[in-house]
């Protein structure tokens, strides 16, 4: 690598931790949060078995819409993420990094 | 040369370990046993293999039509499966011309795109046996079958959000370079080598047996020439072309498998009249999967009165059975994953943080439309095709979506259907070659990149010399492969692409995350981690059900055995049928009684199949404690230096400057 970084100034620079806190705050936010949501699905299902027989559409019942919703949290957490990273996240670290220059 | 002896002995170790996971239940076509044993086939498995036992004989419906057999047109099938060869090996020999350094070998040179690597992920991620073993258990168990998919989609959730861009700033290719960063690089790049090679042999065994029987069954390919025809088509594809022949053939093979999956979804709603709610009511309401659900899956001899079996097919709990199981399947697909050596790998091939957070996106909506279409094809298969059908071709249903094809294509002998179900075998043989690739180079990383290269020289070895030492080591474990995919012939192997993701998920993703995130772990702390996770994976496996209990098979046989000369005492005649079940139960009661399983258990001491709610927790523990044992100042001086390179990408390694 051609440049040496002085690691422990950066770790100290004040846009630095703004960034660590904003990424730790909203990556770990998101994930335990649809992490909690996918595991109410074996959970639900397991021991609360009723609940995904009703019906709401027809035929087509709580159990199946439950999963779908699945489908529709992963996309959001994945659209959701992609915006915050390009426009935040990318923006602070390219500020940081021509500061440090 | 000492390299290859170093291979031998990793590979003897995974063997061995591997030898004892492949000892299986063997299918009980018996009631008893059918019904404790239903609980899930564990993961993207082998293909033959993914579902226990449904129809005991004695429950069978009477209007069953007679076995059959999915017979493919060979001129066509053959043909298409050239196509696919000499495609592919273009891409080989194009790439091989392009592989001169490490990097090139490991990463194809930091050159893939997002986007493309998007795909390669999507394609390393979707098996064969999602394409066919999922459709197929939904098209028996219903929504069941459904909630079984979530998972593998799911899991992308923790890789794009604390694992790709985090490991792509910090590392270079293989687990070991993350791990090592801060740590003793020879002792955990050790540990980690082998327990990469250990999770992704793991998958391949399951992954060439799932083809052996696959060619077997289409085509009467007899199964050590298929075994033998992949094993060599793989190794030919990591040796010569390296990482950036890997991606492509995946690449190509994500596209056809999505242009297949997509079609055969639209015919399937295009006959249902574009009607999601229509064709749903047309499933609750279809006489065969009533029947199905009634005499098979509930085994109700006689129909309980009021009680709707139709809509029983979308209610949960036909295949699922024990909620503390899923929810340990659940951590093992949430965790695991981002824990997987050859999934890891794929992000060191794009340039930037950025780009590996593209390809991930793009992988997660290519992996989710895919799981969401074998919803449609799955249920659309047990209305079009019925379920009766679809378990007599093959119990766990693995034939459903080959069998829809045909059907959709215009039925069993006509040119539409000729074609498409070739296409469709096609697509799954494309399927079988690329992952196994994937497979075979993050062995053979492990073992050339961080056992060659950075223990035994020091990391001090010449572009040539790692290109040379990586093609070597990669021959090995193709060879390796092969001869154990021909040795786990008559095995069940699904268990172990779920053992796989349990220690993938117990040992590797605990270290890959506090060597991240937290700044006191050590290099006590990454070996704990790794050693106890794999380890406790692996005994808890041992003494779970999926093992074979020889007294349980002896007990069952002892049923069979009573009901039927009960039966024969009250003076009925016994059908043919009924007789070579009795026979049969009389031999299995006397091979088996009072025999124990591979470690000497009459019955399971764990009651999981899964292991990962445990070994999880034992792996974190032996993590946080090994690293208060033994703290370690320089790993926490050193903290900065890593927490800085993931969070801003500073310094990261480009495929140019190593």
């Amino acid at each position: 690598m051609a440049v040496n970084y002085d690691w422990k100034a950066i770790a100290k620079n004040g846009k630095y931790l703004e960034l660590k806190r904003k990424k730790r705050v909203f990556l770990f936010g998101w994930w335990f949060a649809s992490t909690f949501y996918y595991f109410l699905l074996p959970f639900l299902s397991g021991y609360y078995p009723e609940l995904f027989k009703i019906k709401i559409i027809g035929v087509i019942n709580v159990g199946y819409l439950f999963i779908l919703s699945q489908f529709v949290v992963a996309f959001f957490v994945a659209i959701i993420y992609t915006r915050v990273a390009n426009n935040e996240f990318d923006r602070l670290t390219d500020e940081l990094v021509r500061e440090i220059g | 040369m000492f390299a290859k002896a170093l291979a031998t002995l990793i590979v003897t170790f995974s063997l061995s370990t591997a030898a004892l996971a492949v000892e299986q239940a063997k299918p009980v076509a018996q009631p008893t046993a059918a019904a404790s044993q239903a609980a899930p086939a564990t993961a993207p498995a082998a293909v033959t293999t993914a579902a226990p036992a449904s129809a005991p004989v004695s429950a069978a419906p009477a209007t069953a039509p007679a076995p059959a057999k999915v017979k493919p047109n060979r001129a066509i099938t053959i043909t298409m499966f050239m196509a696919i060869i000499v495609v592919t090996l273009g891409v080989v020999v194009w790439a091989a011309k392009r592989t001169t350094s490490a990097a090139d070998f490991y990463a194809a040179g930091g050159g893939i795109t997002g986007l493309q690597n998007g795909w390669a992920i999507a394609g390393d991620y979707m098996s064969a046996a999602s394409f066919l073993g999922m459709s197929g258990l939904i098209s028996l168990y219903g929504i069941d079958g459904f909630m079984y998919a979530v998972g593998p989609m799911f899991s992308f959730i923790a890789i794009l959000l604390v694992v790709a861009e985090p490991c792509r700033n910090a590392g270079k290719f293989t687990l070991g370079d993350i791990l090592s960063f801060r740590a003793a690089p020879k002792t955990v790049r050790g540990v980690a080598a082998l327990s990469t090679v250990t999770v992704s042999l793991f998958y391949l065994i399951a992954q060439m047996v799932g083809a052996g029987k696959l060619m077997q069954v289409l085509l009467d390919i007899p199964y050590k020439v298929s075994v033998i025809g992949v094993g060599v088509l793989m190794v030919g594809y990591v040796v010569f072309g390296g990482m950036k022949a890997t991606t492509w053939v995946q690449i190509i093979k994500a596209g056809l498998l999505m242009t297949g999956t997509v079609i055969l979804a639209f015919l399937v709603m295009a006959k249902a009249g574009m009607n999601p709610v229509g064709f749903f009511t047309d499933i609750v309401n279809s006489p065969l999967i009533q029947d199905h659900v009634r005499m098979n899956v509930l085994k109700d001899a006689v129909a309980k009165p009021g009680f709707d079996y139709g809509q029983r097919f979308m209610e949960p709990g036909l295949f699922l059975k024990n909620p503390l199981d899923q929810i340990s399947l659940g951590i093992a697909w949430a965790l695991g994953a981002a824990g997987l050596p050859h999934i890891l790998m794929r992000f060191f091939t794009v340039p930037s943080a950025k780009e590996a957070r593209k390809s991930i996106v793009i992988a997660l909506f290519i992996n989710a439309s895919f799981f969401f279409l074998i919803n449609l094809i799955g249920f659309g298969a047990a209305l079009y095709l019925t379920p009766q059908l679809i378990s007599s071709v093959d119990k766990g249903g693995n034939m459903a979506t080959l069998l829809l094809a045909q059907k959709m294509g215009g039925g069993a002998g006509t040119i539409g259907g000729d074609v498409f179900l070739a296409f469709i075998c096609a697509v799954a043989f494309a399927t079988i070659l690329a992952v196994v690739s994937g497979l075979v180079l993050a062995a053979s990383a492990a073992i050339a990149h961080d056992v060659y290269v950075n223990i035994i020289k020091g990391g001090n070895a010449d572009q040539d010399t790692q290109v040379r030492v990586a093609r070597i080591t990669s021959l090995f474990v193709g060879i390796a492969a092969i001869v154990m995919g021909l040795a786990a012939e008559k095995e069940n192997v699904v268990a172990l692409v779920a053992l796989a993701f349990a220690v993938a998920a117990s040992g590797n993703f605990p270290a890959v995350m506090l060597s991240l995130f937290w700044k006191r772990f050590n290099t006590a702390g990454v070996v704990g981690a790794i050693v106890v996770g794999t380890v406790s994976a692996l005994s808890l496996v041992m003494i779970s059900p999926v093992m074979t209990y020889p007294q349980k098979i002896a007990n069952d046989a002892k049923k069979v055995i009573t009901t039927l000369e009960q039966k024969q005492v009250e003076g009925a005649v016994l059908t043919e049928k009924d007789l070579t079940a009795l026979d049969k139960a009389r031999a299995d009661f006397k091979k088996n009684d009072g025999g124990t399983s591979m470690v000497g258990l009459k019955a399971p001491i764990f009651p999981l199949k899964n292991p990962a709610i445990v070994s999880l927790p034992l792996g974190l523990l032996a993590a946080i404690l090994g690293t208060f044992m033994f703290r370690d100042r320089r790993a926490e001086e050193m903290f900065d230096e890593i927490e800085v390179r993931q969070i801003t990408g500073l310094g990261i390694s480009k495929a140019s400057d190593h």
